[in-house]
C-alpha cells in the first residue's frame, strides 16, 4: 500500500511538473500555428486546407502514422544526442557530422563485412555489429571534441562545426570514391546495398516503420534513467550546472566532459546507423539534409528532457512527413514547414514573447543550456 | 487577461479574413476515369531550379494548357528517403500519369510501377537497362545536341580552332555529346568550305569519383586549348565542364553549356555564353503525357529531342546566316535528313 501511494504521488508529481514545463512549448506551438496561418494566407494559400493536409499526411492513416514514425526515429536519436550534451553544459552542433559518419561506417560493415570474411553472417551478429560500429564512429568523432574541450579548453561549438566540415567532406570523398556502388548503371554517390543480414525488419507488413523506432523510445528511456538514476548522470548534470562546484564535490570534470561528448556522439552515430540499417539500406549523399541541425531545435523544444525530446521529435517528424500531403493539397512550398519550425523555436527560445502574450508568470528557474563562451 | 483575448481574437479574425482571399484548390476526383491527372515528383531540389525539375514541370504544365491533363500537381522532395512516399501520394490518389525527375528516382519509380499497375510512369533522364511495364524512361539524343553546338562553334570561330572539355567517355551520353560535337563541326566545314581543328578531351584519366567533379582540371584543360588558339569551348560533364565554361568565358572565348540553358545557371559565364547543347525536356515530357492519354505510350526507353539554347547576350554578335544555318541543321536533325552517325555507345 505504502509503495502504491508513493508511486501514485510520484506520478502526480511528474504529471504536474510535465504540465508546467510543457506549457510554454505548447503555447509556442499554438502561436507559431496562428502566425504561420497568417503567413500562408498572405502568400495566397488557405491555412485551414494547409493544416488539414499537414494533419492528414502525418496522422490520417496507418501509412501516414508509419511514415511519421520513420521520420521521428533519427530525430529522437539525434535530439537525445544534443539534449544530453546540453545537460552536460555542452553545445553539440556536430550531430550532423557524427550522424553522417555513423551512417558511413554502419553501411560499410553492412555491405562489405561478409566479403572481407568470405562467409555470410547471421543477422544476430551482423546487424548489431553494423549498428554498434556506426555508434562508435559517432562517439569517437564527438569524443575528440570533448577531449579538446576538457584538456585544452578548445570551445566545443567551434570544434564541432569544424569537425562537421571534415566529416561531411570525408563522407562525400568516400561515397564518390572507394565506397561508391560500382555497378555500371549507377552515377550517384552512394554505397552498395547492405546485406540482408544487416537490416532491421519492419514492425508491420507493408509499412516502412521498423523496430528502430522502438529502439529509439527505449534509448530515450535509458538516457532518462542514466541522467536521473545513476552517479554518472548526476556527474554530467552537476558539471553542466556548475563545473567549479562539481570539481569541489570531487567529480572528475575533464573525464565527465569527454564522456558526455562521447555519449552524445554515440547517440548521433546511432541515428545514422539506424537510418542505414532500418530504412535506406545504403548510405547516399543527399540523405540526411540537416537531421543534426533539426536535432538542436528538437532538444531546445523538448527542454533537453528525454520525454520532451521524444515528443518534440514526433512533432517535427509529423510536420516534415505531413508536408508532402500539404503540398499535394495546396501546392504551397514545403519550405513553409521550415518556417513553422523556426517560429516554434523562436517562441520557445524567446519565451518572454509567449509569456507576455498569454500573461504566463515566470517561475524563476531558468534552464541552463550551455555555459557559453570560454566557460 | 482581456488583452490576451483581444490579441487572440484579432489573430484569428485576421487569419480568417486573409484566408478568404486565398484560392481554393481544385477538388476534382483523380480516381475517376474521366479526369486525367498528372503528378510530378522532383529530385531533391526545388521546382524552380532552372534545370531538370523546372523544365519537366513546365512540360507537365504544357500538357495542361494543351488540354491533355485536367489536374496537374507537383511534390518537391526534401529528402531521398521520401521518394517512394511522394510517388505514393499521387499513386494512392489515383493519378493517371506520374513524372519522376532525375536518375536518382529510377529505382523508386520502377518499384512504384509494380505497386500501381494502372498508372504510367515517366522517368526523366532515367535510362532503362531493362524494360519495366508501365515505365517510360525519357532519354535524349545527346549526339544531336553536341552536333548542333559543334556546328555553331565551327561557324562562329575566327581562329578555326574549337574545343570541348568533357567527363569520362565511359559514360555513353558524355561520349555522344563529344562525338556529336566533332561531327557537327565537320558538317559545318563541309558546308562552308572551312577547316576547323577540333580538340575534344575526355576526363577519362581519373575514376568515376572525380571525372564529373573536377572544375580545376576543366579550367586548366580549357586554358591549354585556348593557348593553342581555340576560341570556343564546349563544357560537357557536370562540374568539370562548368569549370571549362567559366574559364572560357573569363578569357573572352565563346562558352557553350550542356543539358539545360546554362546561361541561367552559370551567371559568371553568362556574358560569353554562346549557347547550350540542350535536352528538350519540356516538350518531351508534354509529348509523353499526351501519349499516355492516347494509350500509345511505350514502356522502356523513349527518346525526346535535342536542341540548342538561345544566344542571349551574344544575340547581336551571331550573324544572320549562322542563325539560318543553325535553323536548317536543327530541322534536318529533327526530320532525320541530317544524321550524326554517332553510335549509341563507344565501339
Amino acid at each position: 500500500m505504502q509503495a502504491e501511494k508513493q508511486s501514485s504521488s510520484l506520478a502526480r508529481q511528474i504529471l504536474k511538473s510535465a504540465t508546467e514545463s510543457s506549457l510554454i512549448p505548447f503555447l509556442a506551438i499554438l502561436t507559431a500555428v496562428i502566425v504561420g496561418g497568417i503567413i500562408i494566407s498572405i502568400v495566397g494559400g488557405n491555412p485551414f486546407q494547409a493544416y488539414r493536409g499537414l494533419i492528414e499526411g502525418s496522422l490520417g492513416s496507418q501509412k501516414a502514422l508509419s511514415e511519421t514514425a520513420v521520420w521521428a526515429t533519427p530525430y529522437i536519436f539525434a535530439g537525445l544526442a544534443v539534449a544530453l550534451a546540453f545537460k552536460g553544459g555542452l553545445f553539440n552542433i556536430g550531430a550532423e557530422g557524427q550522424l553522417a559518419l555513423g551512417a558511413v561506417f554502419s553501411s560499410l560493415i553492412g555491405y562489405a563485412l561478409p566479403g572481407w570474411l568470405g562467409f555470410d553472417l547471421p543477422t544476430i551478429i551482423h546487424l548489431p555489429l553494423a549498428i554498434i560500429v556506426g555508434m562508435i564512429a559517432g562517439g569517437i568523432w564527438a569524443g575528440v571534441v570533448g577531449a579538446l574541450k576538457a584538456y585544452t579548453g578548445g570551445h566545443e561549438v567551434i570544434n564541432t562545426i569544424m569537425m562537421n566540415y571534415i566529416a561531411l567532406n570525408t563522407t562525400s570523398f568516400l561515397l564518390n570514391g572507394i565506397m561508391k556502388d560500382k555497378s555500371p548503371t549507377n552515377v550517384i554517390a552512394r554505397t552498395p546495398m547492405i546485406a540482408d543480414s544487416a537490416r532491421i525488419p519492419t514492425i508491420f507488413e507493408g509499412l516502412r516503420v521498423h523496430w528502430g523506432f522502438l529502439l529509439a523510445l527505449l534509448v530515450a528511456f535509458f538516457i532518462w534513467w542514466l541522467l536521473t538514476k545513476t552517479t554518472l548522470g548526476f556527474e554530467i548534470r552537476t558539471v553542466g550546472l556548475n563545473p567549479d562546484a562539481a570539481k569541489y564535490a570531487g567529480i572528475n570534470v575533464k573525464r565527465t566532459i569527454t564522456l558526455t561528448m562521447v555519449f552524445s556522439g554515440m547517440l548521433a552515430g546511432l541515428a545514422g546507423a539506424i537510418e542505414v540499417t532500418g530504412l535506406n539500406f545504403r548510405h547516399e549523399l543527399g540523405f540526411s539534409i540537416g537531421y543534426g541541425f533539426d536535432a538542436i531545435a528538437i532538444a531546445l523544444l523538448g527542454k533537453s528532457h528525454p520525454l520532451g525530446v521524444v515528443l518534440a521529435a514526433i512533432l517535427f517528424a509529423a510536420m516534415r512527413n505531413g508536408a508532402t500531403r500539404m503540398q499535394f493539397i495546396t501546392q504551397l512550398p514545403v519550405d513553409l514547414i521550415s518556417m513553422l519550425q523556426a517560429f516554434i523555436l523562436l517562441f520557445v527560445a524567446a519565451d518572454a514573447i509567449v509569456r507576455y502574450i498569454y500573461r504566463v508568470k515566470s517561475k524563476g528557474e531558468r534552464v541552463v543550456l550551455t555555459r557559453g563562451w570560454g566557460g | 487577461m482581456k488583452k490576451l483575448y483581444l490579441v487572440l481574437a484579432a489573430l484569428i479574425i485576421a487569419s480568417m479574413v486573409l484566408s478568404a482571399c486565398g484560392t481554393a484548390p481544385s477538388a476534382e476526383d483523380c480516381a475517376s476515369p474521366d479526369v486525367f491527372c498528372v503528378g510530378l515528383v522532383t529530385d531533391v531540389g526545388k521546382i524552380n531550379d532552372k534545370s531538370f525539375n523546372q523544365s519537366a514541370w513546365e512540360g507537365v504544365q504544357k500538357a495542361q494548357t494543351d488540354g491533355v491533363a485536367d489536374v496537374v500537381q507537383y511534390i518537391e522532395t526534401t529528402d531521398a528517403k521520401d521518394y517512394a512516399k511522394n510517388i505514393a501520394q499521387f499513386g494512392d490518389a489515383g493519378y493517371d500519369a506520374i513524372v519522376t525527375v532525375g536518375f536518382a528516382l529510377g529505382e523508386a519509380t520502377v518499384a512504384a510501377a509494380a505497386t500501381y499497375p494502372d498508372i504510367h510512369f515517366i522517368g526523366v533522364d532515367q535510362f532503362q537497362a531493362e524494360t519495366t511495364e508501365g515505365v517510360s524512361g525519357l532519354n535524349f539524343p545527346e549526339d544531336n545536341a553536341g552536333f548542333l553546338v559543334g556546328a555553331l562553334a565551327a561557324m562562329m570561330s575566327e581562329s578555326h580552332k574549337i574545343g570541348a572539355v568533357c567527363g569520362t567517355d565511359v559514360v555513353p551520353p558524355v561520349w555522344r555529346f563529344g562525338e556529336g560535337y566533332k561531327a557537327g563541326a565537320a558538317y559545318a566545314d563541309a558546308q562552308n568550305g572551312t577547316t576547323t581543328e577540333v580538340f575534344v578531351v575526355y576526363h577519362s584519366d581519373v575514376g568515376f569519383d572525380k571525372t564529373f567533379t573536377d572544375p580545376e582540371w576543366g579550367a586548366q584543360t580549357a586554358k591549354s586549348m585556348m593557348d593553342q588558339g581555340a576560341d570556343a569551348i564546349f563544357g560537357c560533364g557536370g562540374i568539370t565542364g562548368n569549370g571549362a565554361i567559366t574559364a572560357a568565358a573569363q578569357a573572352g572565348a565563346y562558352a557553350i553549356g550542356v543539358d539545360t540553358d546554362q546561361y541561367l545557371t552559370l551567371p559568371e559565364a553568362a556574358p560569353r555564353m554562346l549557347s547550350s547543347a540542350m535536352k528538350l525536356i519540356t516538350p518531351g515530357v508534354a509529348k509523353l503525357i499526351a501519349a499516355v492519354k492516347d494509350g500509345t505510350i511505350e514502356s522502356g526507353n523513349v527518346f525526346g529531342d535535342a536542341g540548342y539554347a538561345p544566344f542571349h547576350d551574344l544575340e547581336a554578335s551571331v550573324p544572320a546566316e549562322v542563325k539560318t544555318a543553325m535553323e536548317t541543321i536543327n530541322t534536318g536533325l529533327l526530320d532525320g535528313s541530317i544524321k550524326t552517325d554517332v553510335p549509341p555507345v563507344k565501339p
